[in-house]
C-alpha cells in the first residue's frame, strides 16, 4: 500500500447539484453548467478564479467534454481534466481536486460531474465482448449474487433488504432534488418487479440524469480569495483505489464484494480517525445489498451484521449510525460522472447543518464511499 | 457446416472436433502458487512474471446464483436465465450460465460440470446481430 503524504488542508468551500432524474430538453453541459454555477455561488468565487477543473462522465458524448461545457463560462484557458473511472468517476475528480491543491499545484480547483444514463441494465463491456455472449455482464446480477450469498452466510432476511430501499425513499421525500421522492412500503419493495432474484426493482438504483459541483480551496488561500471560512468543511482523507486480488477474479463486485475495507482502512489511518468517529455515511447502494457491504466494510458494523442494524433503524436519520441521508443511489439515482461528488455534496450539507428536515442531529463527521466497474473504490472523510 | 470457435480462447480450450467438450484454462504463479481464470501477464497476486499454463478444470461448486428476469441489452439467450457464480477447485470463481437445472433445485454448495453450447451472437446496441456464433462454456449440475 503507498504512503499517502498530503501537504496543505484542504477544505470543500463550495457545493452544487442539479436535480437528478429525467431531462430530456437538456443536454449534459446544460445539466453540468446548472451545478457548476451553484458551487462557484455557494463559494463566493468567479469561475475566473478557479485554476483546474476536474470533470467525471462516463457515456460517451462527443470528446472533451469538460472542455466544451466550462467554455460557456469564459475561455479562461486554465487546465481541464475529463475523467472516466466508472461510477466513481466524479469521485475520482473530487479525489484528484484534492491531491491537486494538497501536494501544492493549485490553491483551488473545481471538481464536478454529470451524466445522462441510458434506460435499461447497465453493462460495461462492448457488445461483442465474451461476457455478452456468457451473460455475466449485468450489474444488477452482480449485486444478486452478492446478495443471495451474502443471506446466505449470515441469515440475514430478503426484508432487511427490503428495508433498506425503504429507508431511501422515506429520506429522499425530504430531499427536492431525488429522482425518486414518493415513499413506499416494505411490502411494495418485495412485491416489485423481479431483476434478478432477490432483488425486486425498487432494489435496484434508477438510471438518471444529473449534475454535481464542488470547489475545492486550500484553507491558507481562503482569506485571499475573500472566502467564509466558517462555512468551510475540512476533507481529513481523499482515498482512491482498485482490486486486489483475492484469489478470486477480477473486475467484477461479485468477486470481491468487501473491495472497499483497504481504502477505507487508508482513509482512517490518512485522517487520524476511525470508524468511531463517523457522525454519517454515503455510500454505494446502487442495489440494496451494496449499502450493507460498504458500511461492513468501513467498519460501521461488524461483517455481517449491518442487516441487523438496518432492521434496528440504526442506519435511518434517527439512528446512530445514518446512512444515505438524501436518499442514496436508491432515490436519488446514479447518474454515474454526478453520484460520487453528490454524496460530497449531501455530506458538506450535513455537516453545515443545512439539510433542513433531513438533518441528522450530530453531524461532525461524514464518509463519502463510492465503487465503480474495474474494482475501483473511493473513500473520501469530511470534517467540519 | 464448421464448428463456431471458443467464446474466448484464453479461457475456454476446446478438446475435441465436434466442439461439445473443453476444460477452462489459465495460469498459475510459480512463485505464489495462485491460480488465474483466463488470460494474465503477471501473477494477479504478487505480479511474479513466472506464470505457466494451467488447466483449471471443468467442475465447482456453486458459491451463488441468480435468476436474471431482464436480461442485459441483446442478451442472445432465453429468459429468465440462471446466472452461477462458481468456485474452481484451485480458486478462482467463474460467471456463467447454468442450465439443465429446475429453479427449486439451485442451492448454494450444489457441484456442477461444464457444458459448452453454440450460442448466437449478441445483438449490437445499434441494432442487428454483432457477429457469428460461438462456442460459450456455462454450467449444470453435476452428473445430470
Amino acid at each position: 500500500m503507498a504512503r499517502l503524504r498530503p501537504g496543505r488542508e484542504v477544505v470543500v468551500v463550495g457545493v452544487g447539484l442539479h436535480p437528478f432524474g429525467r431531462f430530456p430538453g437538456k443536454d449534459l453541459s446544460e445539466l453540468a453548467l446548472e451545478a457548476v454555477v451553484e458551487s462557484l455561488k455557494d463559494a463566493g468565487v468567479r469561475w475566473r478564479d478557479i485554476p483546474i477543473a476536474y470533470f467525471g462522465h462516463v457515456y460517451y458524448q462527443g470528446m472533451s467534454l469538460g472542455e466544451t461545457t466550462l467554455s460557456k463560462l469564459g475561455l479562461t484557458g486554465v487546465p481541464i481534466v475529463n475523467v472516466e473511472n466508472a461510477c466513481s468517476s466524479g469521485s475520482t475528480a473530487f479525489w484528484q481536486a484534492y491531491w491537486g491543491i494538497t501536494t501544492g499545484m493549485y490553491d483551488m480547483a473545481l471538481a464536478f460531474g454529470a451524466e445522462k444514463v441510458p434506460r435499461g441494465p447497465v453493462t460495461v463491456t462492448p457488445d461483442d465482448a465474451p461476457e455478452r455472449y456468457i451473460g455475466g455482464d449485468h450489474m444488477m446480477a452482480g449485486y444478486a449474487l452478492r446478495a443471495r450469498r451474502y443471506m446466505e452466510e449470515t441469515g440475514a432476511p430478503v426484508t432487511a433488504l427490503a428495508q433498506i430501499s425503504v429507508k431511501a425513499r422515506q429520506n429522499a421525500a425530504l430531499n427536492p432534488y431525488a429522482h425518486r421522492k414518493d415513499t413506499y412500503s416494505l411490502e411494495e419493495v418485495l412485491q416489485s418487479r423481479l431483476v434478478a432474484d432477490p432483488l425486486t426493482l425498487y432494489q435496484c438504483c434508477p438510471t438518471s440524469e444529473g449534475a454535481a459541483a464542488a470547489v475545492l480551496c486550500a484553507r491558507d488561500a481562503l482569506r485571499g480569495y475573500g472566502i467564509d471560512a466558517s462555512r468551510a468543511v475540512s476533507v481529513a482523507a481523499a482515498v482512491l483505489t482498485s482490486g486486489e486480488y483475492n484469489g478470486r477474479g477480477a473486475d467484477h463486485s461479485a468477486f470481491s464484494p468487501y473491495r472497499t475495507e483497504p481504502a477505507a482502512l487508508q482513509a482512517y489511518e490518512m485522517s487520524g480517525l476511525g470508524p468511531e468517529d463517523v457522525d454519517l455515511c454515503q455510500v454505494h447502494d446502487a442495489a440494496t445489498i451494496g449499502e450493507l457491504q460498504q458500511i461492513e466494510s468501513l467498519h460501521l458494523t461488524p461483517f455481517g451484521e449491518a442487516w441487523q442494524a438496518t432492521v434496528e433503524g440504526r442506519t435511518a436519520l434517527t439512528g446512530d449510525i445514518p446512512v444515505n441521508t438524501d436518499g442514496g443511489l436508491l432515490a436519488m439515482g446514479h447518474p454515474f460522472g454526478a453520484s460520487g461528488i453528490r454524496m460530497i455534496h449531501e455530506t458538506v450539507t450535513q455537516l453545515r447543518q443545512e439539510a433542513g428536515p433531513r438533518q441528522v442531529a450530530r453531524a461532525r463527521v461524514g464518509v463519502a464511499q463510492c465503487s465503480g466497474a474495474g474494482d475501483v473504490t473511493t473513500v473520501h472523510i469530511l470534517k467540519k | 457446416m464448421s464448428v463456431p470457435e471458443s467464446v474466448d480462447p484464453r479461457r475456454l480450450r476446446i478438446t475435441n472436433e465436434a466442439g461439445t467438450e473443453g476444460t477452462l484454462i489459465g495460469f498459475r504463479c510459480r512463485e505464489c502458487g495462485v491460480s488465474v481464470f483466463g488470460p494474465a501477464t503477471f501473477c494477479q497476486a504478487c505480479t511474479s512474471f513466472e506464470l505457466e499454463a494451467a488447466d483449471l478444470g471443468r467442475v465447482g461448486t456453486l458459491f451463488s446464483y441468480t435468476i436474471v428476469r431482464i436480461p442485459p441489452a441483446g442478451w442472445p439467450g432465453a429468459v429468465p436465465y440462471v446466472l452461477g457464480q462458481v468456485e474452481l477447485p484451485d480458486g478462482p470463481q467463474v460467471l456463467a450460465e447454468v442450465i439443465d437445472c429446475e429453479h427449486s433445485a439451485l442451492a448454494i454448495g450444489m457441484p456442477v460440470e461444464l457444458a459448452i453450447e453454440a450460442v448466437g451472437a449478441p445483438a449490437a446496441s445499434g441494432g442487428g446481430s454483432g457477429g457469428a456464433d460461438k462456442l460459450v462454456y456455462k454450467w449444470r449440475p453435476a452428473g445430470a
